[in-house]
């Protein structure tokens, strides 16, 4: 086995954590039931590396089967990368979307290979009628870096593609042609939509976040949220309060829906508009070109958040629009200018 | 100039002090001239004696009537028992009414498209089906506003639901439904042939079963006879039109390399036109039938 693949093995197998590493090696399913049991993972984390290794030269393993294992890798660990969404479109009446895995994948191989001659590209099925694909990025003189790859998520028959954003922005564009025409796609373009959490993304744009629908069949009726109250309160001002809550509850809910919010980091907003002031006079108000500001919100779970400000009691019901639009426009990088 | 002031401030409540004093001072007055008049005291008494035998009456007169009431009021009750059982029974007819009428609306999934009015419109279920089995149920929750719109759906995303609403939502709901509902039958249906092809007839292929989304393109390896020396046909099936259960396109190929013999090439047309003819798996529920026949010429 040629050094490079050995080492791109050892390091990827280096990255695994050991509670994984059963899991991960079985799903990869290269080295045979026989061959795990020979290994020792009792042993200290490098040592074991080594006689993986040491397994993987005696199958003969290829540059593909280190490839696959990254993917599987990066499956198991898909939150650590940063996902873009790109959005492809197809020209006015088109024939039916007669999607075919195999051919998608050889076009898509063919026109990086054309465009690039060192260029790794690897496959693999996923749930869903979706592919997983790993592209090692080389140039025409140097082979390619295996150690900083995009990944490329793609459902079949729908125009979402997930990209994990690539180190390597120059190859970006050849990236969109190889997807757009494999996928029988006219247009590429990027969505205003970032997060780590890729079924979140997926949810969002594919509007799955929301899933409860009112059946004759379901037996349950739709809850009523309890409101905890403070008992030693005075029972005047529990009533002032109880409507109020009741309503902020009622509001919430109406936007925000029952169902669990997609994951986000952050909502970004880019202001470039004029300063607007009640008051007559002051500096900022007399300005005529427009002020550029940032505004960012950043959470472990911006929706969650979002949801819980008004019950909390520190924002206003209803929530902006700005905030409260963010999974129906699968935004959450915002441009704001004045009309 | 003062003195007149608190005058006038107090002035009231001096008035009133003082007019007070007159008062007191007519009573004495009063009081004195009777007390001069000689009062037969037994004549008061008698007074008095009177004014309490009519308070006794009076009091006696309240009882009785107190009485008579709380009997009648008993009687009442006593009555009404019987009449409270009668309620109970209309009652029981009317949940039993509200019980079937409940199990209609809940059985009219099996129309395929039912509904359910929301607070905010209605929410509509189309439950798909497939040769007398049911499969999965998808919503559309339509918000009744002008222009008419989509709350939030359970479609899937490769199922072209934008095409569809742009055609039809705002012009012609019911052709707007029954179109969705077309595609989505027909995705069941299609979908159920894939997967029912997969896992029962997992013998006859001899590679993995290829589809999409859609399960509007499939492509296999088979076996028309599983154990026996016969060839694996390539068969490929394209499904064009979106709102078919049957292939628009079929391509039945021979894999090896040698030439095919006549009868494998009758095999294969005849293979071609079970697959544009029959749904998937029971083409292949054929061949197995087939193969029983042979076992049993065998045996024989």
């Amino acid at each position: 086995m040629d050094e490079t693949v050995s080492e791109f093995f050892r390091r990827t197998i280096l990255k695994i954590p050991l509670t994984e590493m059963m899991t991960i090696l079985k799903t990869w399913n290269f080295l045979s039931e026989n061959q795990l049991q020979t290994v020792n993972f009792r042993q200290r984390k490098e040592s074991l590396v080594q006689d993986l290794v040491l397994l993987c030269e005696e199958n003969h393993a290829s540059l593909n089967d280190a490839a696959l294992l990254d993917i599987i890798y990066t499956q198991f660990h898909r939150h650590q990368k940063v996902w873009d969404v790109f959005q492809m479109s197809k020209g006015p009446g088109e024939d039916t979307d007669l999607f075919d895995m195999e051919q998608f994948k050889s076009s898509f191989k063919k026109i990086l290979k054309r465009a690039l001659k060192n260029v790794t590209v690897s496959f693999r099925d996923a749930e869903e009628n979706a592919v997983w694909i790993r592209i090692a990025w080389g140039t025409q003189y140097r082979k390619p870096n295996q150690y900083k790859p995009a990944y490329v998520v793609y459902y079949s028959q729908t125009p979402y593609a997930f990209t994990s954003s690539s180190q390597l922005k120059s190859n970006l564009p050849l990236l969109g042609q190889a997807l757009t025409i494999a996928s029988k796609h006219h247009q590429i373009v990027k969505m205003d939509l970032r997060s780590r959490y890729l079924d979140s993304l997926k949810a969002i744009v594919f509007k799955q976040y929301n899933q409860t629908f009112e059946t004759h069949n379901s037996t349950t009726p739709l809850q009523e949220r309890s409101l905890e109250l403070d008992i030693n309160m005075d029972s005047r001002i529990i009533h002032e309060n109880k409507t109020e809550k009741e309503r902020v509850q009622r509001v919430t809910q109406e936007i925000f829906g029952d169902y669990p919010q997609p994951r986000l980091e952050f909502a970004q907003y880019k202001l470039e508009t004029k300063f607007k002031s009640d008051l007559n006079g002051g500096i900022l108000a007399e300005r005529e070109e427009p002020l550029r500001c940032l505004v960012k919100f950043s959470s472990p779970h911006l929706l969650e958040a979002l949801k819980s400000l008004a019950p909390a009691g520190i924002a206003d019901a209803p929530l902006s629009p700005l905030l409260t639009c963010i999974p129906n426009k699968g935004m959450n990088y915002f441009k704001i200018r004045d009309k | 100039m003062e003195l007149a002031n608190t005058l006038s401030q107090d002035g009231e409540s001096r008035g009133g002090v003082l007019a007070h004093l007159e008062r007191l001072e007519t009573q004495v007055s009063r009081s004195r001239k009777k007390m001069e008049e000689p009062q037969s005291a037994p004549a008061v008494e008698s007074a008095l004696g009177t004014r309490i035998h009519e308070l006794k009456r009076l009091r006696d007169k309240l009882r009785a009537e107190v009485k008579q009431r709380q009997a009648s009021v008993k009687a009442s009750t006593t009555n009404v028992e019987p009449d409270q059982t009668l309620e109970i029974t209309e009652q029981e007819i009317l949940k039993r009414k509200r019980e079937n009428v409940k199990a209609i609306l809940q059985a009219y999934r099996f129309t395929g498209i039912s509904g359910k009015l929301t607070s905010r419109g209605v929410c509509v279920c189309i439950s798909t089906a497939f040769e007398g089995n049911l499969l999965d149920s998808y919503f559309v929750d339509l918000v009744m506003q002008k222009p008419l719109q989509i709350h939030h759906h359970s479609i899937p995303v490769f199922i072209p639901l934008e095409e569809i609403s742009a055609k039809y939502l705002q012009t012609n709901i019911q052709h707007f439904l029954f179109t969705l509902c077309e595609y989505l039958n027909a995705y069941s249906g299609r979908k159920y042939q894939a997967d029912r092809l997969q896992s029962d007839s997992e013998a006859f292929l001899a590679g993995p079963l290829q589809r999409n989304s859609l399960c509007n393109l499939l492509s296999f390896t088979y076996k028309a006879e599983p154990e026996g020396q016969s060839f694996p046909f390539c068969a490929r099936l394209l499904y064009k039109d979106l709102t078919t259960t049957l292939p628009t396109d079929v391509t039945v190929t021979y894999q090896g390399t040698d030439a095919l013999s006549t009868t494998r090439e009758e095999q294969r047309a005849a293979h071609e036109n079970l697959f544009f003819t029959k749904p998937l798996h029971q083409v292949f529920t054929s061949f197995a039938r087939k193969g029983d026949k042979l076992d049993m010429s065998l045996v024989s």
